[in-house]
């Protein structure tokens, strides 16, 4: 089937059900592993595929210079998490693998353990169940290229790698406070991060090489390298500042690692912004069709397929609108481009109505302007009677006394109207807040440009996964 | 830019098992029946491909008897019970189940229901032995004639 010969008519409930259940990233991960793995038999391949359903579990690479926290952020992720933990250490110690023992020996004897070997034995752990299950966090590895080729080449991709950074000085100053607890095997600090209890602080063992010098010796190998292996990961790399207390660090890296990239999915807008009166939405929606050709169901300059305008929304009965509503958002161009929606469902009612007639939003923003705002930007609107020109007393001012003396202001501005038509809203907006679990708060007392941004990143990023 | 080898070797692999068909196959087949758990679906719609490769048995495809029947009806408009040669022509041409060129022989009667389910019946199942048995070629040639059109 051509797409170019003639429009299809799709019935908008199969881009909705691909939206809400990742068709096309289900799709993509499969193609992904196929493309990796290169099975000859495709089918049992992708049928084992489906069921370890094992898409969204986190695989992560952490890199960092010495003493910036690596590992305490990696444990601290893992047991938030809930995956498994691959240093170099714990992967040398395995006791049940020939490699490691391997890899053992040429540890002990020459401090490193070559490439290949580390490679090998990272694939033999990684193909074990629990990683395979919960997903895995890498500490430290891969520190040079070759490593980072390597571990490529043999598919294992990881969706967020964090790059900790800090100032040399930093860490080779904190590098000396360093203190390890030889049962656990965590990393306290002196100044920092000193456990509380004193059977640990007596435990606490310094490790060795700290020093300065060969802490500064570590650096310079260590940026030598990175600078290598950061472009390997173009599009899921972060860099997070380690010039912060550890709780700050890891609350980034967190909430990092539980947001999902932009993906390919085609994907139609249906933005609903709602707020109090003045919240400035017209115009945000009026900005949203403009650049990206949403439909603005309620443009009053719009010439409709049919020439339908929609009247103001406040008299009219709700079956009525809905209507009138439906007319428009029916028709083949909304259904195609998307649409945005402002001070559109007005309570829960004209929600419910909305949903059951079919249109359901995915994008919902709230825009939030403190109430000194709001009335500075109504009751200082006027309009000139003469030329129709609106000004505004602050933000747009009247070039002249003379015009500036025939101002008129309407009546609906006035500061009793605008505080009746807020309390409305606010004594709706709860229930349209539990509604629309997934709406997006926004700051609306900002220039336009600044909100429009915001949105702007809130329709185009996938939405947040909520924490379980 | 020149293509790497081994994006050579990807391209070759998804042509040799066609799995660009296979996945437009299943995207179709999840947006069309929706179901409310899409991952067991595609596992139950893989099983039965694979099954159908081994056995040559009929393939999970689109069109089953109440489709035909449905699809005579909506042919059939004066309700008659027969359906010109033209008509029974271009269903079997939508239906993948025969080519632009294909001369069928027009016995100068009109053809019946039954005649009609048992041409297109008698079509799938050629195209089921065609492909019984053979690699992973197969299943595909087959499911991409019956891909909804």
């Amino acid at each position: 089937m051509d797409a170019a010969t003639a429009p299809h008519r799709i019935p908008p409930e199969m881009p909705q059900y691909g939206e809400e259940n990742h068709i096309f990233e289900l799709m993509q991960n499969m193609l992904e592993q196929l493309l990796i793995h290169q099975p000859e038999d495709p089918i049992p391949f992708m049928i084992q595929h489906l069921h370890r359903d094992n898409d969204n579990v986190p695989r992560i690479v952490i890199l960092g210079p010495p003493a910036s926290g690596k590992t305490t952020i990696a444990m601290w992720l893992c047991k938030h998490l809930n995956s498994s933990l691959l240093t170099l250490e714990n992967l040398i110690l395995n006791e049940f693998s020939y490699t490691a023992t391997e890899a053992r020996r040429l540890y002990l004897q020459r401090k490193t353990v070559p490439s290949a070997l580390l490679v090998q034995l990272i694939q033999e752990r990684l193909a074990e169940e629990d990683c395979i299950k919960q997903g895995w966090i890498l500490d430290g590895i891969p520190e040079t290229r070759e490593q980072a080729l390597r571990i490529q080449t043999l598919g294992i991709t990881p969706r967020h790698v964090i790059v900790l950074s800090a100032p040399d000085t930093v860490l080779i100053e904190r590098n000396l406070g360093k203190r390890i607890d030889p049962q656990t095997g965590e990393i306290y600090h002196t100044t920092f991060d000193w456990p509380p209890e004193s059977e640990i602080q007596n435990r606490l063992m310094v490790p060795e090489d700290i020093s300065e010098l060969e802490t500064a010796q570590k650096l310079l190998e260590y940026h030598r390298n990175i600078i290598r292996v950061i472009p390997s990961y173009p599009k899921i790399l972060k860099v997070i500042s380690a010039d912060q207390p550890c709780v700050d660090v890891f609350y980034q890296a967190l909430t990092y690692v539980q947001s999902n990239h932009r993906t390919n999915a085609p994907f139609t807008p249906r933005v609903l912004l709602l707020g109090p009166v003045g919240s400035g939405k017209s115009l945000q929606a009026a900005l949203l069709a403009q650049k990206y050709r949403l439909v603005n169901a309620q443009d009053p300059w719009a010439a409709g397929q049919q020439g339908t305008h929609l009247p103001p929304f406040s008299a009219v009965p709700d079956s009525l609108l809905m209507k009138v509503l439906s007319q428009r958002l029916d028709q083949q161009d909304c259904i195609q481009k998307g649409w945005v929606l402002h001070g559109v469902p007005r309570d829960l009612d004209q929600a419910h109505l909305l949903n059951s007639l079919g249109y359901n939003p995915n994008r919902v923003f709230f825009l939030n302007v403190p109430f000194d705002s709001i009335m500075e930007r109504l009751t200082l609107r006027r309009i000139d009677p003469v030329t129709g020109e609106r000004y505004h007393l602050m933000y747009k001012p009247p070039p002249t006394m003379e015009i500036q003396a025939r101002l008129l202001q309407n009546p609906k501005d006035a500061e009793e109207q605008v505080k009746l038509k807020m309390d409305l809203f606010y004594r709706n907006s709860a229930d349209l807040e539990q509604l629309y679990g997934s709406a997006i708060t926004l700051n609306g007392d900002q220039d336009p440009y600044t909100v429009f941004e915001y949105i702007e990143s809130g329709i185009i990023n996938p939405l947040p996964k909520k924490i379980p | 830019m020149e293509t790497s080898s081994r994006e050579l070797q990807a391209a070759e692999y998804l042509e040799k098992h066609q799995i660009k068909e296979l996945v437009s196959y299943l995207t179709s087949a999840l947006l069309f029946f929706r179901p409310e758990k899409p991952k067991e679906y595609l596992i139950s719609l893989l099983e039965r491909l694979r099954i159908a490769k081994v056995t040559g048995v009929a393939f999970p495809f689109f069109m089953d008897n109440s489709n035909i029947v449905a699809m005579f009806e909506m042919m059939d408009s004066s309700g008659r019970g027969t359906i010109s040669f033209v008509q029974y022509k271009e269903a079997l041409k939508t239906l993948g189940l025969c080519t632009e060129d294909e001369d069928l022989q027009d016995d100068g009667h009109k053809i019946t229901l039954d005649k009609f389910k048992e041409e297109v019946n008698k079509r799938m199942k050629e195209i089921c032995e065609k492909t019984k048995g053979k690699d992973s070629e197969s299943y595909q040639t087959a499911a991409g004639l019956l891909l909804l059109r």
